[in-house]
């Protein structure tokens, strides 16, 4: 059993992301990653689908993890989860191994959870295995250079969504709404919430929550990344904290079937507050602004936040 | 050139690190340093928690920077809540 | 001591990996193999097994999650036909690349081609580069005793490759056979507990399957060309002891069938063999000098035995029953094995490949027949007019 973490201050000292890593100047995904390693301690084994957090990480045969770690296929994050919890399962009790049972964390990104490894996600839920999986969303295919998922933002510039004549918003879709995907529809869901590594502390929390469940847990976290979005190195943390003030992104968690809100911004900042930042929404002209602050409305009214901030101008 | 194979590791498998990864030293990377005014510190932790690369440490008064890895992002110093870090041009220094 | 009964090829698979003690099964549905999934469900239930029963959610799936079962130190079992081996493509060369000595079952299956699902060589085929040890079991006793011998091969510190132990779907899977099921304290005897040094354990943390760059990939490569090279050794062995321990002998590479003095033969692999081998009885029984080189382990291919073998005969036909699309002539995998094993023999060997009992269709005696009295012209004229001779459309 995790203990909750009461403050900055009293989060474990130790590393298990330690540092030496090829992730950008930055780097979002690297920080939450860190957080989520210190969250869970020693007795951890971490699996990378393919993506950023593969790659920038263990670049040159090596990698920053002092506990266990296993590449998978940006497809299979979720499959090879299980078979490890099934093994740990197994072993355990036909005491082939006298090891702890561990905690079992997929760090797959937003292709390897919402699109090309959703089908091995779902059905680790549906089965009910004892992990935790994290959806770490840099909104982009940002390992092979920037390219758009299912969860980049309408009107973002990336290499298959770029602004023209002809498109001259970007990405023209809606992004998928993954936690929603994960919450309804498996029946042996244990905990599910969303976090984000500008609320370092109800980040930390939430992986022990999810650790502590006693079956599959869903940890979506919004990762800020510098190079795919435009915005200086240094803007990571404020540019998650936007995101959340503008309802741009929602802080939730569902536990025993219940949503609960678990940061509500005191008052709502307009969306262009979160965009003017980055230049993937440079291009946008206020009629596709518009379309953003209605997606962020009705993101927020979903979660029972009713938006009060106007349009920008 | 390719590696030798008796220096390739195994099953593409390799002992993990300890404390830190000396494969992927990114100290060097630095265009900008972190310099700490201690007197105005107050080690409340938040640029410790807020590092990517885990190049924050904490000590019993003040935080102090792991130049050996730290690529200079600077969120450290836009996250402190007392304007207590600034950043300095590497080339200023002799190290 | 163990048990005869008469099951079928699915039904001996199931029982060799009861007797092998899994610990994790990845099941999906496809026909022909998934018998083997539903005895194996049926033991789990009745408490005859006691293994995880993961349903996969496809063969993708299944194949990712005995990889890691295999990498947290289990031995992990799954199985498929068909398209099904080939939409796990993917998963085969990291489970081979980071020497995971985990066991799949194939009752081969024709590949969509399209609306035929019979049995065919051709879906296993399309594997054999990955790195895997690779072979096809003629009966279900083979079958039984084939899944036995791979986990033992596999999961040896020489060799520590994965397996496929393949089966010719139906004709081996579905057919009834008498088998000799081996008591669990013979099994103990012939294969230990796996263990394997580089597994997912918090108590001694290691990365497995980092980022390498370019340089060190001729070197990954290397490694794992040595593992199945070096595995020729151990295959051995571990038949011989086998022998000694179940008292079934098998060739380890080739079996010969009646060849002694035999003039043309036909060389082919899997459960059509056993029709082979009733045209040559009959063919003997009227004084023709024909006889049967079986095929039993593909990879590695035994190239040197394969050339001692069918280096002695005056023509040996290939029997394929499978598809390799685009080379002039040659339409089956197994020939160009041949040819190359053969290679340097020149005309003292006519080789004619035939391709045979595709999508599901039996191989009947009238057309080894055909094979056998092609093989005689051949063997008199010292050259084939073809290089291979589709049936029933060509001979």
């Amino acid at each position: 059993m995790l203990e909750e973490i009461k403050s900055i201050k009293k989060a474990p000292v130790e590393e298990y992301y330690v540092p030496g890593h090829r992730t950008c100047a930055g780097c979002g995904p690297a920080l939450q990653y860190r957080l989520v390693a210190k969250a869970a301690g020693p007795n951890t084994i971490f699996l990378g689908p393919t993506g950023c957090m593969y790659v920038a990480n263990t670049s040159y045969g090596c990698g920053p993890w002092a506990v266990p770690w296993i590449h998978a296929q940006i497809t299979n994050g979720g499959a090879v989860a299980s078979g490890i919890e099934a093994a740990y399962k197994a072993m355990i009790r036909k005491h082939k191994t006298d090891a702890e049972f561990p905690n079992i964390i997929v760090m797959a990104g937003d292709g390897g959870s919402a699109d090309i490894g959703i089908q091995a996600l779902s059905a680790a839920f549906y089965r009910g295995h004892n992990i935790l999986f994290v959806a770490y969303d840099n909104e982009s295919y940002a390992n092979t250079g920037i390219q758009t998922s299912p969860t980049t933002p309408y009107g973002a510039w990336t290499t298959f969504s770029p602004a023209g004549p002809v498109i001259p918003e970007g990405k023209k879709l809606m992004p998928k709404d993954l936690p929603k995907i994960m919450a309804h529809g498996h029946p042996e869901l244990k905990y599910l919430a969303t976090a984000s590594l500008s609320y370092p502390l109800d980040l930390m929390n939430k992986v022990r929550k999810g650790l502590n469940a006693n079956g599959p847990a869903f940890l979506y976290i919004h990762a800020p990344c510098p190079k795919g979005w435009s915005f200086p190195a240094d803007k990571t943390v404020e540019i998650g904290k936007l995101a959340v003030e503008t309802g741009m992104f929602q802080l939730y968690e569902l536990d025993g079937g219940e949503y609960k809100l678990t940061y509500k911004p005191r008052e709502l900042k307009p969306v262009s507050e979160y965009i003017k930042y980055q230049g993937r929404f440079s291009h946008l002209q206020p009629e596709h602004i518009e379309k953003l602050q209605q997606f962020a409305n009705q993101r927020l009214k979903e979660v029972g936040i009713e938006a009060v901030a106007a349009p920008a101008e | 050139m390719s590696v030798p194979v008796k220096e390739v590791p195994f099953a593409g498998t390799v002992p993990s690190p300890k404390t830190e990864n000396e494969g992927m030293i990114t100290g060097n990377w630095r265009t900008r340093r972190p310099v700490l005014d201690a007197d105005k510190c107050t080690n409340c932790l938040i640029c410790w928690i807020s590092c990517p690369d885990s190049s924050v440490n904490q000590n019993a008064d003040v935080v102090s920077f792991n130049l050996k890895y730290c690529k200079g992002c600077g969120i450290c110093n836009e996250v402190c809540p007392v304007g207590a870090i600034s950043l300095a041009p590497e080339l200023d220094f002799e190290d | 001591m163990g048990v005869k009964k008469r099951i079928s090829g699915c039904v001996a698979t199931a029982n060799a990996v009861k007797l092998a003690d899994v610990e994790v099964i990845c099941s999906y549905p496809i026909r022909p193999y998934t018998g083997i999934m539903s005895e194996l469900a049926r033991m789990v239930a009745d408490g005859e097994l006691d293994a995880e029963f993961v349903y996969g959610e496809g063969e993708h799936g299944q194949l990712s999650v005995v990889y890691g079962a295999s990498a947290a130190g289990a031995r992990a079992f799954t199985g498929s036909s068909g398209v099904g081996v080939t939409y796990a493509m993917e998963v085969y060369s990291p489970i081979s690349g980071e020497r995971l000595p985990l066991q799949m079952a194939i009752a081969d299956r024709t590949l969509d081609p399209p609306g035929d699902f019979g049995s065919e060589q051709t879906d296993a085929l399309c594997c054999r580069d990955q790195g895997w040890i690779q072979g096809w079991a003629s009966t279900p006793q083979e079958a039984l005793d084939l899944t036995l011998l791979y986990y033992r091969i596999g999961e040896d510190p020489r060799v520590l490759l994965p397996q496929y132990a393949c089966q010719d779907g139906y004709f081996v899977s579905h057919i009834l056979g008498e088998v000799d099921i081996p008591d669990a304290a013979q099994v103990k005897e012939f294969l230990p507990p796996y263990k394997n040094h580089h597994v997912l354990d918090p108590r001694n943390p290691q990365i497995i399957g980092a980022q390498m760059e370019p340089s060190m990939g001729p070197g990954m490569q290397y490694q794992r060309y040595q593992a199945i090279e070096g595995s020729r050794k151990v295959i051995e062995e571990v038949h011989e002891e086998f022998g000694r321990i179940f008292g079934r002998k098998y060739a380890p590479w080739v079996e010969e069938y009646m060849t002694d003095d035999a003039e043309v033969v036909i060389f082919m692999q899997g459960g059509h063999a056993e029709t082979c081998k009733t045209v040559v009885k009959r063919l003997r029984n009227l004084g023709e000098k024909v006889g049967l080189v079986r095929l039993r382990t593909f990879r590695p291919f035994p190239t040197q035995q394969v050339r001692d073998a069918l280096g002695r005969f005056k023509a040996v036909g290939v029997v394929d029953n499978s598809v390799n699309f685009g080379i002039s002539g040659a339409a089956g995998v197994l020939l160009t094995e041949a040819r190359t094993a053969l290679y340097g023999l020149g005309d003292k060997v006519p080789t004619v490949g035939f391709v045979a009992g595709l999508g599901g269709e039996m191989i009947t005696h009238d057309e080894f027949y055909k094979m056998f009295a092609k093989l005689k012209e051949v063997a008199k004229a010292g050259k084939a007019d073809k290089q291979s001779y589709w049936l029933p459309f060509e001979l």
